[in-house]
């Protein structure tokens, strides 16, 4: 095993402690504004990267988060497997139990609240590649494609942190919003994972095997996968130490099926995510260990992963206003109307759908995974990522407001 | 719980006589009619049986109806129960289905999943009287709620039931996906209790409307897939009667592969199980 250098070690310590510091404090500030802590994280890193340290001191922020060196790679796989956990996590929200509940009315909301924001986010870069930078005709349906996927994607503890606000979780509205958002997430990242197959970056798989393999291994874990879980958790719980078995055991398993999904062409980030599905719709899989997991990712490797955001771009030579309040728009414009519909045609007032399109808008922590990704394979320019980024802010910040507003508005003249 | 027509699915079978006595209890109880139907070709010889089954249960002609049907066993008693407007039907089960009948369905899951009343699925029925005393209830909201409170307090009452557990689901994933980063342990807490009271006064709140004077009542919170932990309640407490609402909905193919709710109940029964299904009577009320 190689080795890293005595300097190596310590930098990379430094960078852990720095950026976990950094971002509980500005994590705590933003939580006394109300806001999500995924705000102050974000923060966190625009101040100590390029954006303010490194305009400021850039000889401070060369020697501490090095491009060149042992610990910046280090560092970069460390972010790298915040990234697939965070997926992991993602996919153990992902309640399916609560989606069979809601039944056909969830799967109508839901193919709305993706099918239009997915038809907006597309046509705009399609018809306009230009604006986006796009400059290869070739890549436009690619970009396209994957505009439409990341309008149509949502923050499901975001949506569910705001239906608790208002006391509206385990109401009628609230299941089906939330049952919709699961649907969206899961048929999301499955397009997701076929966009990245066809840039082909670590395969040169054709199209049509891409869609297979993301479907077959969907279907795989989700029926027999699920099956053999449901078998070996109980046996987990029983014999092993709690909760050290089930969390070395969930880990090991979000890692195997991450490694899985990256061998066979598809992204390692899909394979977590439905790992993290198949487990947490295991009766055997407590809500317990559920939390256990949850705070051991969130707390501490989530952190890492926002903060790394802003030490990766410069949140102000690559700002673009026009290009953000566009992207805004789409966003907006798209999910209300979708999310809304969708609502509406599942046998809510409108004042209601229009505040479940407002829930539903929320995009948080996933839309900037799914940038990051898109960035780090080629798919966006560093513009189009700061443009998402703060259009993932704005939407989480503001989906709660608008919620309230809405259902507290008396709209008859 | 008003109960006018019971039906009684009747198989030649080593409990039926258990089966009958279980019956004849409830009929006495509620003061209702009997209808028996029997799948099968009605030969002197079952003709027969029935007979000297009638006689041991000590019935009046008059409280009884026999239908004697040929066809798919299930479907000739729901089509049964619907003509003659049944408000309960009672069945057996075995305990624990076969693996390969899980897949192919049984007589008592189709009972179960498409039944238009309410049923009474016995899994252990006896000639000698045992009564309900553990009675266990999903509070769980669903459009049969209040019948299934009802019917299960009603039951507790007439049986003079030692306990009537009350079960509602509590959603902790939300409190973990929403509260765990932006929280201190003390806002978390009070979020946790405000949950945790929110849903005890939710079904307190249904309470008012029933009686239930005399019922030691105990309602508890459960958190997890609502379905399995009721199942794994009803079997910790040895629940002697499980009562549920029936589902708004038909079920079909996928809720049997992705099991939730109901389903897991009736994967593996942990007690007798009463389904309280309004069925004609809420329709004839609702026009």
């Amino acid at each position: 095993m190689v080795r890293l250098a005595h300097a190596d070690v310590v930098q990379l310590l430094m960078q852990l402690g720095i950026m976990l510091i950094a971002g509980r404090a500005l994590a705590e500030a933003a939580r006394k504004f109300g806001q999500p802590a995924v705000i102050g994280e974000i923060i966190a890193g625009v101040l100590l990267g390029p954006t303010i340290l490194g305009m400021i001191e850039p000889a401070w922020f060369e020697s501490l988060f090095p491009t060149q060196g042992g610990a910046g790679i280090v560092l970069s796989g460390i972010v790298q497997v915040s990234v697939v956990m965070l997926l992991f996590i993602a996919g153990l929200e992902v309640d399916l139990h609560i989606v069979w509940q809601q039944g056909k009315q969830a799967i109508a909301t839901s193919f709305m609240g993706l099918i239009i924001p997915f038809a907006f986010g597309f046509v705009f870069p399609y018809f306009f590649p230009e604006f986006f930078g796009i400059a290869n005709n070739q890549d436009r349906i690619v970009f396209a494609l994957f505009m439409g996927t990341a309008m149509a994607i949502s923050a499901l503890p975001v949506i569910v942190r705001i239906l608790m606000d208002l006391n509206m979780f385990k109401s009628r509205m609230g299941m089906l919003v939330v049952a919709s958002a699961m649907v969206d997430d899961v048929i999301g990242w499955m397009i997701f994972s076929v966009i990245l197959g066809m840039i082909g970056k670590g395969s040169n798989m054709p199209l049509w095997n891409t869609i297979l393999l993301t479907a077959g291994f969907t279907a795989f874990m989700l029926t027999i996968g699920r099956g053999m879980l449901n078998r070996v958790l109980p046996w987990v719980n029983k014999k092993m130490a709690w909760p050290g078995g089930v969390l070395s055991l969930s880990l090991a398993l979000c890692f195997l099926a991450a490694a899985f999904t990256e061998y066979i062409g598809i992204h390692a980030i899909f394979g977590a995510f439905i790992m993290g599905v198949a487990l947490g719709d295991s009766e055997h899989f407590s809500e317990r260990a559920k939390e256990i997991v949850h705070q051991f990712i969130n707390n501490i490797f989530a952190p890492l992963f926002f903060v790394s955001i802003g030490l990766r771009v410069n949140f102000i030579t690559n700002f673009d206003l026009i290009l953000t309040l566009i992207i805004i728009f789409i966003a907006f414009a798209g999910k209300i109307a979708g999310a809304g519909l969708g609502t509406r045609l599942g046998g809510f007032s409108w004042k209601e759908s229009l505040a479940a399109g407002f829930g539903m808008n929320a995009r948080g922590a996933m839309e900037i995974i799914l940038g990051l990704i898109a960035l780090e394979n080629g798919l966006i320019n560093e513009k189009v990522f700061v443009s998402l980024v703060i259009m993932a802010l704005v939407t989480s910040m503001t989906s709660g407001p608008l919620m309230k507003w809405s259902l507290s508005r008396n709209w008859t003249k | 719980m008003k109960i006018r027509k019971i039906g009684l699915a009747l198989a030649f079978s080593p409990r039926m006589e258990a089966m009958m006595a279980e019956a004849t209890r409830l009929l006495h109880a509620y003061q209702a009619q009997l209808l028996l139907v029997h799948v099968g070709k009605e030969t002197p010889e079952a003709k027969n049986q029935l007979q000297t089954l009638l006689a041991k249960s000590q019935l009046e002609l008059s409280q009884v109806k026999i239908l004697w049907k040929e066809g798919d066993p299930a479907d000739c008693i729901l089509s049964a129960c619907k003509e003659e407007q049944v408000d309960l039907l009672i069945a057996g089960a075995l305990k624990k289905e076969q693996f390969m009948k899980y897949y192919l369905g049984t007589i008592a899951r189709k009972i179960l999943r498409k039944a238009n009343c309410s049923v009474l699925m016995l899994i252990d029925p006896s000639v000698e009287r045992k009564g309900f005393q553990q009675i266990v209830a999903n509070a769980e909201d669903s459009a049969y709620v209040e019948d299934a409170l009802a019917a299960a307090c009603d039951i507790g009452m007439k049986e003079n039931a030692q306990w009537l557990h009350i079960v509602r689901e509590v959603k902790l994933l939300g409190l973990t996906m929403s509260a765990l980063d932006d929280c201190s342990e003390e806002e978390h807490n009070q979020l946790r209790n405000g949950l945790m009271r929110t849903e005890i006064e939710n079904v307190e709140k249904i309470l008012t409307k029933i009686p239930h004077a005399g019922l030691k009542v105990n309602i508890k919170l459960l958190s997890g897939k609502s379905g399995y932990e009721l199942s794994q309640f009803a079997q910790r407490k040895r629940a002697d009667l499980l009562v549920v609402g029936a589902s708004p909905r038909k079920f079909w193919f996928f809720d049997r592969v992705f099991t939730h709710d109901l389903e897991y109940i009736f994967q593996d029964l942990p007690c007798n199980l009463l389904v309280i299904h309004p069925g004609h009577r809420k329709e004839a009320l609702h026009g």
